[in-house]
């Protein structure tokens, strides 16, 4: 029976993140917290496949102790056990670090055939913890998947790259980071959700996977973090009859010139 | 600092990132090298303007498995910066050879500047609502997105040195099945003027005033995520927004579009936005030029037939 682990992020949901106007510094004071969208997929797409082979499914994540929250949504959308590396070092992670914890935590949880992994965070969207983990671990990545399916001990995965897609295969071990449209997640039944809380958790720091100071600091050093600013005429005509509006926009677009 | 590492394994897009290695180089007093896997390419990336090319010579077809040979040679050399194309395979590839060399990768790079003697760079998080500028140190990876720059002027008579190594590029998977995405209509990441479908659109049946429009226009259709990817009604290669296409043309003008953080991220280099929507707290009038607020049912036809008319 092969087991499948997604990995997942924890993240602040962009759309509670406020930006102060004057400092332009980000107020994430009232922003909640969510399962990274692109990860949501990797979840689903690792219960469909093991709806389909029998496999059993686990979830991996590293987040602060805040990610506590999130271990019930995981394992509500269908995994049979949930790993945490909890540690605040996650605070100050960037991809380099996160993968090492990662790739760390996957040795000691020991077992894995298909390692499952959204095509990127949607906070960062730096995707590269997909690869970066299958590169320490030393097993192949197929990225950017659009449709897969497991025979046997073998992963065919449908790669959609820009101007063309191509169809990979790999043996057992394999990661594997999913783009958004290879399924649709369900939303958890209540009993789902109920059932959530029986399932097991393993939680690890990051010193029970014996990685050095070194691997848990970030090679990304941040200057800045500051909202952006589209800066735009916003010339908008609200007041006054349809034709009113239209006939204001088309003389605008004229003196730019762009009709 | 040893260098600047320029990659892709699109040689149009290695030269697009030659011109911005150029202006580092002279900032830096460093030279600029560029990797191919084309050794029939070489001399256009000197003439490009690169001071060495190094031609990874193996007899896999696969760009992406490349990685472990080229995470090898920066070992061995240590280059200061190594700029890789932010395509989808340069991605995968930067990524697996900054998990080789333990170092730091900064995806799809907006700016690269130079300040007091080190690099700089921004690119967007949180779906675009937000810039981080970061500062390079060590051997950091950074991916450059395609068009950011333009090619430079071939240069015929410049010249420098072309070093072939011959490496075994790993062939971990069977890869097959190629085939090109044929796309419906034309490239949107190209287009002059782009008219842009979002869910205010009610059905698929009124999908003809945008096309209405576009035809007044001369523009191709894009449309916001879950149009293409929720309901069908374009490909899911016309969605523009940070997970979909990015594009910059001369005129974006979008009906029915709420303007979600992820979408403005995809517009953002286009010259001029223009709005039509309902919702006058819509946040694509935060990221327009111009907009009307009002019913794309009644703006629309008007606006198609005035256009027509002008």
């Amino acid at each position: 029976m092969p087991t499948i682990i997604a990995c997942y992020k924890w993240v602040l949901d962009e759309q509670d993140i406020k930006i102060n106007p004057g400092s332009l510094d980000l107020d994430t004071s009232r922003a909640k917290s969510k399962i990274s969208d692109y990860d949501r997929n990797a979840i689903e797409e690792a219960v469909v496949q093991a709806e389909q082979s029998g496999a059993e499914v686990a979830s991996l994540t590293f987040g602060n102790s805040k990610a506590k929250q999130s271990l019930k949504d995981a394992l509500s959308r269908g995994p049979a056990k949930a790993y945490w590396v909890n540690d605040a070092l996650a605070d100050s992670a960037d991809a380099f670090v996160t993968a090492n914890v990662l790739a760390a935590a996957l040795k000691k949880a020991g077992q894995y055939d298909v390692i499952l992994c959204g095509e990127g965070a949607s906070d960062t969207y730096a995707q590269q913890v997909g690869p970066r983990v299958a590169t320490l671990l030393g097993i192949p990545a197929i990225t950017f998947v659009s449709e897969m399916k497991i025979e046997g001990d073998k992963v065919i995965a449908t790669r959609k790259i820009g101007d063309c897609t191509e169809v990979v295969t790999s043996s057992f071990p394999v990661l594997v980071t999913v783009l958004p449209e290879i399924n649709k997640p369900r939303i958890p039944s209540l009993k789902q959700v109920l059932g959530a809380a029986k399932k097991p958790i393993t939680e690890w720091s990051a010193a029970d996977l014996g990685l050095a100071a070194e691997q848990t600091t970030a090679k990304n050093k941040i200057k800045s973090i500051k909202g952006f600013v589209m800066s735009r005429k916003n010339v908008i005509y609200k007041d006054g009859t349809p034709a009113d509006k239209v006939a204001g926009l088309v003389a605008s677009l004229k003196k730019e010139g762009v009709l | 600092m040893a260098g600047i590492w320029i990659y892709s394994e699109d040689t149009i897009i290695t030269q697009q990132i030659i011109t911005l290695g150029r202006e580092l180089a002279e900032k830096l007093q460093q030279p600029v090298c560029a990797l191919t896997l084309y050794a029939q390419d070489a001399q256009t990336l000197i003439a490009a303007g690169a001071d060495k090319v190094i031609v990874m010579k193996g007899d896999n077809p696969w760009p992406e498995s490349y990685a472990e040979a080229i995470a090898a040679q920066a070992e061995a050399q240590q280059p200061g910066v190594f700029f890789i194309g932010a395509t989808l395979r340069g991605k995968d590839l930067a990524a697996k050879i900054a998990a080789k060399l333990q170092t730091g990768l900064i995806t799809d790079a907006q700016a690269v500047r130079v300040v007091d003697g080190a690099i700089e760079t921004e690119r967007m998080l949180y779906g675009g609502l937000a810039v981080c500028t970061e500062v390079l140190s060590g051997m950091n990876v950074v991916t450059i997105p395609p068009r950011a720059y333009d090619v430079p002027a071939q240069d015929a008579g410049r010249s420098g040195e072309i070093v072939t190594v011959e490496v075994t590029a790993a062939a971990a998977m069977a890869v097959g099945n190629v085939c090109p995405i044929v796309r419906k209509g034309a490239d949107i990441t190209v287009a002059e003027k782009l008219v842009c479908v979002g869910r205010g659109l009610g059905k698929q049946e009124d999908m003809q005033l945008a096309q209405d429009l576009a035809a007044a226009m001369g523009a191709e259709l894009c449309c916001t995520r879950s149009v293409a990817e929720d309901y069908h009604w374009l490909p899911n290669e016309a969605y523009v927004g940070l997970s979909g296409q990015k594009v910059k043309p001369v005129i974006y003008l979008s009906m029915g579009v709420s303007g979600q953080v992820q979408h403005v991220a995809g517009i953002r280099d286009s010259k001029l936005i223009v709005a039509i929507d309902m919702n006058e707290n819509a946040p694509i009038f935060g990221a327009a030029d111009y907009g009307i607020v009002g019913d794309l049912y009644q703006v629309v036809p008007l606006l198609t037939e005035a256009i027509k008319n002008k």
